[in-house]
């Protein structure tokens, strides 16, 4: 499918790294830290937690269910399994009894009547605002009310935190970022290293720290850990516009585990350095590597008052699409049909449609939609962490045919994603159901196609009966 | 006092007074709850006023749902409207609100109020049956049963009332008023509330979506 010639790859390819992945999320496993506080204290904080983070906006959507149950139609975990715990209005059940008893207008009706929150309660709900959703939003299109259940998701996730109830990957990983301000080891020598690598046996140079610097790009861990390709094709891309950017390395990180778990405080602390290091250089633009959920925790961040910032940030996808529509993309062209897909998080939940199909038909391509597509589209059932939890794997592969179907009625050979999480669970689905379909990452797909540059390093793989 | 004078009476009247008095409390238990602002960004610097629009446009479920939805969404639409016609639309009823407010207006047909009737007493039916016969989509509370309870008794007793069926008249009327204050009086504690939020949560999430650049 690729007009670009082959060369050895200085990467191990996406497949490999997929696998290298599954081993290392075994081991997280065993690193989780164990409760330590006692059960009465966890109970109060998760309440204490929710309290704190119920506003208008959460006790009406809590107050407007009517169990109509058509949220059911649109949750991939309800329609994967059929299901009835899976239900997305039960996921808010929780937090409705918490909002009765202690905010809403007849709480001291609600405190006569109802039974008190158990940390049994709380253990049960581990499953159901961790495993079973993703956040996706995909129920808030379907609502008659217009519930948006996955706020109030996120919510519950934080109240879990505050109950050391976090699923064990998730918890490992929350803690290695608190306290060593990593994930799955990668720190700044980490990236100085890669740099290094990419710059020896590709010959493509990443500016790293420099003073000043019109654009400030980050990376993530699955770029450094396992797949560079990633990073590779970002420097490319930079390189191919000519455009003034910088990597900084006190703040390059897109992975966010606090915003994953639902830990804020940890949010915070990875949020700040980026935006400093971003101030201090002088960024006009601050482009979030191609990590899902970096994109809520960055740019639509509620927290965070972007608008008085010097900077604007966006996604690769959509700093890609702003070049390609204002053709400073040169790209060979792309054959086969391809069909992109929206990740939750910068799809409905974030709004960046256009730009990256931009992108993909300034390749040319044959570009085909899913049955359901952009704010409609089908969560490939590896968001918001859930892609880390082993006790979520049959949920995952069975929401993900869901999206093989879909896939396979556009008709495209092609799936291209913008997200590591999606790639990792398609990649992780394609091999479990010997899908004879490629599955792309949008920016090393544009890397491999760019026009005028010297073609060294990797071209991604041809992988499966499609390609 | 007969009963048909406590229903008239002292019942409808006091569940009017908790019908008002019960909707303004939760919504202002709620409403003046804070708001979290969203600090982040617009996508578009006037695209917020836009999310308003999901107020209006959720009445209708999107096309890619459209199949899924299509049984509930008819019938719930039959049901409310045709619920509207009879509350308003028949003589007793107009001449109950005109003892109230002084306001009057022409009403229908006895046959087509029946009509109207049986149509809104048959949707709530097949919304419950639903319901009933598929168990994990619904998760039903006793709050949705209760409130279809709530709903359909002043419908049956009216019809019955009307079609001279099981007591004396006098005394079905009285249970018809009577169930209508068990209506009213109900109305603030449970999901028939949604009658209000459906505005505001709408509204919140259009806003919400809006804000990003979504429309949903």
């Amino acid at each position: 499918m690729s007009t670009v010639t082959a060369k050895a790859p200085v990467f191990p390819s996406f497949e490999q790294v997929c696998q290298g992945f599954a081993g290392q999320i075994t081991q997280l496993r065993e690193m989780a830290p164990k409760p330590t506080l006692s059960d009465s204290v966890r109970v109060r904080r998760a309440i204490d937690t929710l309290i704190a983070e119920t506003n208008a906006d959460e006790a009406v959507w809590l107050e407007s269910c009517i169990r109509c149950g058509q949220c059911t139609n649109a949750c991939h975990y309800f329609q994967a399994t059929g299901d009835s715990k899976y239900a997305p209005m039960r996921k808010m059940n929780l937090y409705r009894k918490v909002y009765q008893r202690e905010i809403g207008p007849f709480r001291w009706w609600y405190k006569l009547v109802t039974s008190e929150v158990k940390l049994k309660d709380l253990e049960d709900l581990q499953e159901l605002v961790y495993d079973s959703c993703s956040e996706c939003g995909r129920c808030a299109m379907v609502c008659p009310m217009g519930i948006d259940t996955a706020s109030l998701v996120h919510h519950q996730r934080s109240a879990l935190v505050a109950a050391e109830l976090v699923p064990p990957e998730l918890d490992a990983l929350r803690m290695e970022q608190k306290h060593y301000g990593t994930v799955f080891g990668a720190s700044a020598d980490v990236l100085r290293k890669m740099i290094d690598t990419i710059r020896e046996k590709s010959g493509v140079d990443i500016p790293l720290d420099r003073p000043q610097a019109e654009i400030m790009v980050l990376s993530s861990a699955v770029d450094l850990m396992g797949n560079g390709n990633g990073l590779l094709a970002t420097a490319r891309v930079m390189n191919h516009l000519g455009v003034d950017w910088t990597i900084c390395s006190d703040g390059f990180e897109s992975a966010n585990f606090g915003l994953l778990s639902g830990d804020m405080s940890l949010w915070k602390k990875q949020v700040d350095p980026i935006v400093a290091a971003a101030q201090r250089i002088g960024a006009k633009t601050l482009v979030i590597a191609e990590c899902g959920h970096a994109y809520p925790a960055l740019r639509w961040n509620p927290m965070l008052k972007s608008g008085a910032l010097p900077f604007e940030m966006m996604y690769m996808s959509e700093f890609m699409g702003r070049h390609a529509k204002a053709g400073r993309l040169r790209l060979s062209p792309l054959k086969g049909k391809v069909t992109f897909h929206d990740p939750c998080k910068t799809g409905r939940r974030g709004g960046a449609f256009d730009e990256p199909r931009a992108v993909l038909k300034a390749m040319g391509t044959d570009l085909v939609e899913m049955p359901a597509n952009k704010e409609f589209n089908w969560c490939c059932g590896g968001g918001a962490g859930i892609f880390l939890l082993e006790r979520a794997t049959h949920l995952r592969d069975e929401s993900f045919k869901i999206k093989m179907q879909q896939v396979n009625m556009s008709g495209a050979d092609t799936v291209v994603v913008s997200c590591a999480s999606c790639r990792l669970n398609f990649e992780a689905g394609r091999q479990k159901n010997h899908w004879d379909k490629r599955v792309e990452s949008l920016v090393e797909l544009v890397a491999d196609h760019l026009i005028d540059e010297k073609k060294v390093g990797s071209v991604t793989p041809i992988q499966g009966a499609a390609a | 006092m007969t009963l048909l004078d406590f229903a008239r009476g002292p019942a409808i009247h006091w569940s009017l007074i908790i019908l008002i008095a019960g909707t303004i409390w939760r919504l202002l238990g709620v409403l003046v709850l804070t708001r979290g602002a969203d600090l982040s960004r617009p996508r578009d610097a006037f695209g917020n006023f836009k999310g308003y629009r999901t107020v209006f446009s959720r009445a209708w479920p999107s096309g890619e749902f459209t199949t899924a939805t299509r049984y509930q969404t008819a019938m719930a639409y039959v049901f409310h409207i045709a619920t509207l016609i009879v509350v308003i639309g028949i003589v007793p009823h107009i001449e109950f609100i005109t003892g109230l407010t002084g306001l009057s207006w022409p009403g229908l047909p006895n046959a087509a109020g029946v009509a109207v009737g049986v149509i809104a007493l048959v949707s709530l039916l097949a919304l419950i049956m639903r319901r009933v016969s598929k168990p994990a989509i619904y998760c039903s509370t006793w709050g949705d049963y209760f409130a279809w309870v709530v709903i359909a008794a002043p419908l049956v007793t009216g019809l019955m009332a009307f079609a001279h069926l099981g007591p004396r008249y006098e005394t079905m009327l009285a249970i018809h008023i009577l169930s209508v204050a068990l209506l009213f009086a109900w109305f603030p504690f449970g999901k028939l509330m949604h009658a209000f939020w459906f505005v505001f949560s709408r509204a919140q999430s259009g806003v919400a979506y809006a804000h990003k650049g979504v429309r949903i």
